[in-house]
């Protein structure tokens, strides 16, 4: 479930934790931040906007993908 | 027992919630003068549902209007936030509305981004367009710099949980919950004037993707604490009776249908509504705004509804993806790009999100005063005035310079953490924190699924009834016994939303105590024991509010 984090990209600044509207991030002693409470993502994207090395991707999860059909003629 | 930090803050103005109203009032308030502090849930750069942007901002321009504010007004009325509101509070915002709208321009939030003002989207063919087009991506980190700017404080990561009032039934200050760290900590403000900013409440109702219930349109840490708080203290609530949905991308849930250029079509391709045919920038399709059961309906006769932007110019299709981009929506694109969703060759899936509470909620003047002195409202929660994010800037505003104005008046402080309600909060917090992890006791999100069945099926938008409502405020009456008696929390972060669930079902039992007085059916109020709408109800709100420990239910004229 989102946020998912490149380890060896991130460089442990923490900001992620520090903007996450729903405090899913926690610099919890480590290198990089702990992904304390995925299910409570609302994939706003801050995390990954405000990254400053791209170390975060959201993978959205299957409940919520996009349908979509190919438009008619 | 749970910590409590001994020493108060003391401030002219306590801002509650740090998005777009509360960093506007904290703003307006130091302009004026007044010492401000900002308590925010998260962090105000990034916080609420204005979080990584919008582009569609409500305003009355008299240079692109007409002098004459009259068919701007009606627009108002008939718009998507149109419908519950106060037509003096609505004249108020149109007049001011400009006035924020250079104060964002000057600060940094590109207001003209193609060079004029430039009204486009969220309009019916032949009608004055009101929804100016702006870049607000930046907007959050904008107003988060002009507040510190003007030497306002801001504590992040501080969630508000109640309004202190003294025996005269005045505002003294607030309760905060310091989610900093692991181990929760009270802070205690004292402070004569109190702003609430907290936003939509969100997590009311089942979610429509099983079980993820942050997978919203709005923010889902805004879940009705102001509301509760105000309530609490003594402020009446309005129109909490009539329920509100958003809609968009299906299942992905994001806020912004209006940004998207298309038309809404059926399964053949044939376009649903009577309003557009062929899409331009100018004139999205506008049936989604105004016909909010379209979704429901069709999906009911066996259709699904899609947005097809396949006929879109390529320059209108470059105008959307920056639009959706300024909106905040950069998850949908990413998402869209790394799924091979090409909009100029797809059409996605739309559908109605679950209900919530926006444009319902405190009851405020024209000074954003509720009637409990020294308390103040602004934004989403409001409830007799919504235009979103113009009017969260524009009331935010008023609001500041009302609390401030208080403020000179009232120069001592009144020693709130010495209220019983602190000690009354400090036992049950810590005992919220004592109770047995694990199996043994119902976790918070327990508790909201639980909460969410109950209001999906017993205040829901399918069917209302005088039966549903009683059995309903049975059943949260249970259920609010046992999460007060049996909820466990083992850290801040759970606390926090403990919190937010008590408050959850307090509001539910007052949608469900207020919609049972409306005896006629109105927009989603479907009554199906009174399915007559009533014009003799036409422009008449209902309030409720604590009286001596009893929801006093009323009802009042617009005005
Ligand atoms: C993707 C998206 C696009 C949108 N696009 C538009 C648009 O183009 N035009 C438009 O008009 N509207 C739009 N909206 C709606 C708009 O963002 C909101 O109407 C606006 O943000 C309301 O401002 P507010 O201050 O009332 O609430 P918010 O900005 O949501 O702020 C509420 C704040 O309160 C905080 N909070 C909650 N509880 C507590 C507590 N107990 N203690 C302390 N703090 C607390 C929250 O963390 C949050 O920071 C959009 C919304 C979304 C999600
Ligand atoms: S996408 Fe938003 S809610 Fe999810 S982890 Fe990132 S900042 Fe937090
Ligand atoms: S913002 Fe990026 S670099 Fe900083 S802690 Fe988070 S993932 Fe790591």
């Amino acid at each position: 479930m989102p946020p998912v984090i490149n380890k060896e990209e991130c460089i442990g600044c923490g900001v992620c934790a520090e903007i996450c509207p729903c405090d899913v991030l926690h610099m919890t002693g480590e290198d990089v931040p702990q992904i304390t409470y995925p299910e409570e993502c609302w994939h706003c994207n801050a995390c990954v906007l405000d990254c400053a090395v791209q170390a975060i991707k959201l993978r959205v999860p299957l409940p919520a993908m996009m349908l979509y059909l190919e438009a008619r003629e | 027992m749970i910590g409590i930090n001994n020493i108060p803050v003391e401030c002219d103005v306590l801002v509650v919630g740090g998005g777009i109203g509360g960093l506007m009032a904290a703003i307006s308030a130091a302009d004026q003068g007044a010492k401000v502090v900002i308590a925010e849930k998260s962090n105000t750069k990034r916080s609420g549902s204005g979080s990584t942007g919008n582009d569609h901002f409500q305003c009355y321009i008299p240079e692109v209007h007409g002098e004459d504010m009259e068919p701007i007004l009606r627009e108002m009325n008939e718009c998507l936030t149109g419908g519950y509101l106060d037509q003096d509070l609505t004249a108020l915002f149109l007049k001011e509305s400009f006035d924020r709208v250079k104060d964002w321009n000057k600060w940094g939030i590109d207001m003209r981004p193609h060079g004029t003002w430039e009204f486009n989207g969220h309009a019916m063919p032949g009608r004055p367009r009101i929804f100016l087009k702006y870049a607000g991506a930046n907007q959050k980190s904008v107003l988060t710099n002009e507040a510190l700017k003007r030497g306002v404080t801001i504590f992040n990561k501080l969630p508000i949980a109640e309004v202190i009032t003294n025996t005269s039934g005045e505002v003294i200050g607030a309760i905060g919950v310091s989610i900093e760290s692991e181990k929760p900590e009270l802070k205690i403000f004292r402070a004569n004037n109190v702003i609430l900013t907290t936003g939509t409440t969100n997590r009311l109702y089942s979610p429509k993707t099983g079980g993820m219930m942050f997978n919203l349109g709005f923010c889902p840490s805004c879940a009705g604490n102001g509301r509760a708080a105000a309530y609490r203290a003594g402020a009446k609530l309005i129109n909490l009776d009539i329920p509100n949905t958003h809609a968009g991308p299906k299942f992905f849930n994001r806020c912004g249908k209006a940004t998207w250029i298309g038309v809404l079509k059926d399964y053949e391709g044939k376009p649903i509504g009577p309003f557009v045919t062929k899409p331009s920038k100018e004139l999205g399709d506008i049936t989604a705004d105004i016909w909010h059961g379209v979704f429901g309906i069709k999906n009911k006769a066996g259709e699904p509804v899609y947005m097809d932007c396949s006929e879109t110019s390529e320059e209108d299709i470059q105008y959307m993806l920056w639009g959706l981009t300024q909106e905040g929506d950069t998850s949908l694109l990413n998402y869209m790009d790394d799924e091979g969703i090409d909009v100029r060759k797809h059409m996605v899936e739309f559908s109605t999100y679950e209900p919530f509470l926006i444009g319902r909620g405190i009851e405020i003047n024209d000074k954003a005063a509720t009637n409990v002195p020294g308390l103040f409202a602004a934004g989403d929660e409001v409830g007799n005035f919504r235009a979103d994010i113009a009017g969260a800037a524009t009331f935010g505003w008023i609001a500041g310079k009302s609390a401030a104005e208080r403020a000179q008046d009232i120069k001592t402080f009144e020693p709130a953490e010495k209220s019983s309600i602190v000690e009354e909060k400090k036992q049950f917090y810590s005992e919220l924190l004592s109770r047995e992890a694990g199996t043994a006791n119902p976790s918070w999100k327990e508790v909201n699924i639980a909460l969410q069945q109950i209001m999906t099926d017993y205040a829901g938008v399918e069917v209302r009834s005088e039966h549903l409502f009683k059995a309903g405020l049975k059943y949260l009456k249970d259920l609010k016994g046992k999460a007060i008696s049996t909820m466990y929390c083992q850290n801040s972060h759970e606390l926090m939303r403990c919190l937010e669930v008590l408050d959850l079902i307090q509001l539910g039992e007052l949608i469900m105590l207020t919609a049972q007085d409306r005896k006629e059916t109105r927009g989603k109020h479907n009554r199906v024991d009174y399915p007559f709408t009533n014009p003799l109800n036409n422009n008449r709100f209902i309030t409720v509010q604590e009286v001596e420990g009893t929801a006093e239910i009323k009802w009042r004229d617009r005005h």
